[in-house]
């Protein structure tokens, strides 16, 4: 598996940093937030990097995954681990159904609907607010066990562990994908769509699956928010959120999943150093982004695996 | 309902409609001749309401607020274009993209910055302020201002589109830069043009916008999203599609408002996904 | 041996363009295990009617009807799937992959529900890149299946073009162009695989290179400015005067 070629050699690589990250971070609370941050920036790196579609809204399934966990949990007495299934469950039906309709579009079609999309959910939230709170946020979340049988009130330490074994999942099921047939296929639809189309392959059943995919991954992301946090605040389905998963998936970097990992960490150690002394600190991010894009389109991991190559070439 | 509120939504669904169409048009622009969505177009509505307000503020005078807003975002939008995004012409699209989501913030940032927060109000010029009586109702003066300057810009942009250079290129899509090169077009005046229009066009709406709804934040983005269900209801790429699309939803929004307050939104929403699920291509969408 | 039965038939085939007429009311009937060629001057429509047929294009009116079935707007993803395989005349093939995945992706199409799979690893046993390898063996490419196609040579190129259409046993296959740029000995290699491919299965070609498509041809279809002037086997087209006035620019 840490074969250079491997392509399972990212989760031994994010294994290693979810050991390392609260090591190097001063909270375990600010490594739990990385942690979810990342699974959910991954939903937009797979997107992009699988199947080149540039999605403005998963922010959207991180809401239906934070919300429906948080009713989950709210209506019965359920281990967190099996709220966040049904979450992920709930996200995939509707996903199935977006899917269908705007998957199957290319580039600005996707990107508007999306954008789209990701509003209306905000809407639908705000229109029910009697289920879901509203302006106020779902706050009737339960302490519950973070799987059956477990502890009744998880501890922090408990907590960190549990969300990173479930972003190690999440990273582990993008790998195997990417390196199934289906994978391939997606390779191929990168590589020549045309192509691959005249081959026999259904490309719209390819786009919707991996559209499917990547929500059932930002679904994830929001249920282990609502974990983290023990309730459900109105800003995971605000149009911000898919802005700030799709920042981060492009400043750690779009050529790798571990891109998505680096992006989330940056971006939140960054928010939690720079948020509360500098309202407007995402003027600063506006202007890295546009320094990743223009100077190093690779973002963080590009730059990283750049450095690296250079040490071991000279090694 | 009764007929008369009937009728005073329909009048409101035109004004409104004739705003998002402006909004969309300005999008459809840029597409048509630069091949991507411009994210900051939302940001350029924003700033023009907002503006729009500082002018209105500083100089006493709506008139001058409501002429010199759309003019300032044009050249907010020409220096963001020149500064930035002309690196980005040889790039991808998705690139181009992502500068002007880059864009979108910081003006969206700059604008809390300068302006706070929380939501702010502007009145319409005095001699726009009042009512007239139509029949035994009255309506808004302004709404009715709004109208008109919106048919007068549709009408300018007819006689753009139909009648110049610039419009028989837009109509033909081009994007091919070496084609356009080789025809002996200036390509990067071509493109800074296109932008600053669609800015202007943004611009308009958001200062006509401004004394209709009030100012906030949040305001940018609900407007791009709004360009976008016009534009993919009525179809990428063409006008009258969009003029359709637009007048539909601000009709539907309008009539939703006095119906279900809370929903009218989502109703165009919905419109959007089954307007899409029965015609994919949008209202008049082709290709 | 070409059947007497068309296995392709189109009727009525029409194709515009705003005011202008690519096609004009064209109807051909291709048989079983022919190599049936479409040949004519610039513009004369042949790349629009051949598209038409193998399914890239769908035209403003006119049937094309395949094994029985009315495949006129039928997608090309599904087309595969009941037979139909084009080679592209631009080469168009999966430029930064080996010339062994660019096979086996074709192959793995083919595979029923194989593409689908997301949980395990591709290929596992190797058995698609077996019969990947036996396919480049028989259109002489063996040699070079660890080679990305960016590196190859334009004619191995071409030749990778009909391998990919091949992988999925089609019953007819549409080449466009498919010896653009080559030398004579690749032409002559070329020629000799279209032959063979007439045993198991139907040809359909766009050549301009005459000599090639008189030698090998069961049926030629002679077009000018969208219309069909003549169609018939070699002897008919190479003596036929209609023939040499639509190459030689003469008034109709």
């Amino acid at each position: 598996m840490l074969d250079r070629n491997s392509p399972l050699r990212p989760i031994a690589i994010v294994a290693a940093l979810l050991v390392a990250l609260p090591l190097l971070l001063p909270s375990l609370t600010l490594s739990s937030e990385v942690v979810v941050f990342a699974v959910g920036a991954l939903s937009v790196s797979v997107l992009l990097q699988r199947v080149g579609l540039l999605s403005f809204g998963q922010g959207l399934f991180f809401g239906i995954g934070a919300y429906a966990s948080g009713m989950l949990l709210a209506a019965a007495e359920i281990s967190n681990a099996v709220a966040s299934i049904g979450a992920v469950l709930v996200a995939v039906a509707i996903s199935v159904g977006i899917g269908a309709l705007i998957a199957r579009r290319g580039g600005v079609y996707f990107v508007m609907l999306t954008f789209a999309f990701a509003q209306m959910g905000f809407f639908l939230m705000v229109a029910m607010a009697g289920i879901t709170g509203g302006e106020n946020g779902f706050a009737d979340v339960p302490v519950a066990p973070l799987v059956a049988g477990g502890s009744a009130t998880p501890g922090t330490f408990a907590t960190y562990v549990y969300l990173a074994v479930l972003c190690l999942l999440a990273f582990a099921a993008t790998c195997v994908m990417a390196a199934s047939p289906f994978g391939s296929v997606q390779t191929a639809i990168r590589s020549n769509i045309h192509r691959a189309q005249a081959l026999g392959y259904n490309i719209a059943n390819f786009k919707a699956a991996t559209f499917v995919f990547a929500a059932a991954v930002a679904a994830l992301a929001g249920a282990m928010h609502t974990t983290l946090l023990g309730f459900v605040p109105p800003s995971v389905i605000e149009p911000e959120t898919s802005q700030r998963l799709l920042i981060m998936a492009i400043i750690g970097g779009a050529g790798s999943p571990l891109g998505a990992f680096l992006g989330a960490a940056f971006y939140v150690v960054l928010s939690d150093a720079l948020a509360d002394v500098w309202p407007r600190w995402m003027m600063l991010i506006a202007g890295i982004l546009i320094a990743v894009v223009l100077l190093a389109p690779g973002g963080l991991f590009g730059l990283l695996s750049n450095a690296f190559g250079r040490v071991r070439a000279r090694g | 309902m009764s007929v008369q509120l009937l009728l005073i939504q329909i009048a409101n669904g035109i004004g409104l409609g004739l705003l998002y169409f402006m909004l969309a048009a300005g999008l459809t622009i840029v597409f048509g001749l630069m091949g991507f969505v411009n994210l900051a177009h939302g940001a350029f509505y924003l700033v023009a309401a907002y503006a729009t307000y500082a002018i209105a503020g500083f100089t006493g005078s709506m008139w001058w607020a409501l002429a010199l807003a759309p003019l300032v975002t044009a050249a907010i939008a020409i220096v963001g274009e020149q500064v930035l995004l002309a690196r980005t012409y040889r790039l991808s699209h998705d690139t181009q993209i992502l500068v002007t989501l880059a864009i979108a913030i910081v003006l969206q940032e700059a604008v809390i910055l300068f302006f706070g927060p929380f939501a702010l109000n502007v009145a319409p010029p005095e001699m726009l302020a009042g009512h007239i009586a139509i029949g035994m109702a009255t309506y808004p003066v302004f709404r009715v201002a709004i109208v008109v300057v919106a048919l007068a810009c549709c009408l300018g942009m007819w006689a753009l589109i139909d009648r110049t250079h610039f419009g028989a290129l837009l109509r033909a899509g081009a994007e091919d830069h070496q084609m356009l090169g080789a025809l002996g077009i200036d390509v990067n005046r071509l493109w800074t043009f296109a932008f600053a229009l669609g800015a202007l066009l943004a611009g308009l709406a958001g200062a006509l916008a401004a004394p209709l709804r009030g100012l906030d934040p949040a305001m940018g983005h609900e407007a791009l999203a709004l360009a976008f269900v016009v534009v993919v209801l009525g179809g990428l790429g063409t006008l009258w599609g969009a003029l359709i699309a637009a007048l539909l939803i601000g009709l539907l929004q309008s009539i939703m408002s006095s119906l279900w307050p809370g929903g009218a939104y989502l109703m165009v929403y919905a419109a959007m996904v089954l307007v899409l699920l029965v015609r994919p291509r949008g209202l008049l969408g082709r290709g | 041996m070409a059947s007497m039965n068309p296995i392709l038939s189109a009727q009525g085939i029409q194709q515009r363009f705003g005011e202008l007429t690519a096609v004009d009311d064209v109807s051909v009937d291709i048989r079983e295990n022919s190599i049936h060629a479409v040949i004519g001057p610039n513009g004369a429509g042949k790349t629009t009617l051949f598209n038409i047929l193998a399914g890239t294009q769908s035209p403003t009116a006119g049937k094309v009807v395949y094994a029985g079935r009315d495949v006129t707007s039928m997608p090309i993803h599904q087309r595969v799937k009941i037979g139909m395989s084009k080679s592209f005349q631009r080469t168009s093939l999966f430029a930064d992959l080996t010339v062994l995945e660019n096979v086996r992706l074709a192959v793995q199409a083919a595979d029923g529900a194989e593409p689908y799979v997301f949980w395990r690893s591709t290929d596992p046993g190797g058995r698609l890149s077996g019969i990947a390898e036996e396919l480049l063996g028989s259109v002489g490419l063996r040699a070079l299946s660890g080679a990305r196609v960016g590196e190859i040579s334009h004619a191995a190129q071409r030749t990778l073009e009909i391998a990919l259409a091949l992988a999925s046993k089609p019953k007819i296959i549409f080449l466009d162009e498919p010896l653009a740029g080559m030398s004579i000995d690749d032409i002559h290699r070329a020629k000799h695989l279209i032959r063979s491919l007439s045993e198991r299965m139907t040809v359909v070609l766009i050549e301009h290179n005459m000599s090639v498509v008189l030698g090998i041809s069961d049926t030629i279809t002679v077009m000018a400015r969208g219309r069909k002037i003549v169609e018939g086997p070699p002897e008919a087209i190479r003596s036929h005067p209609d023939v040499r006035q639509v190459y030689l620019g003469h008034a109709p």
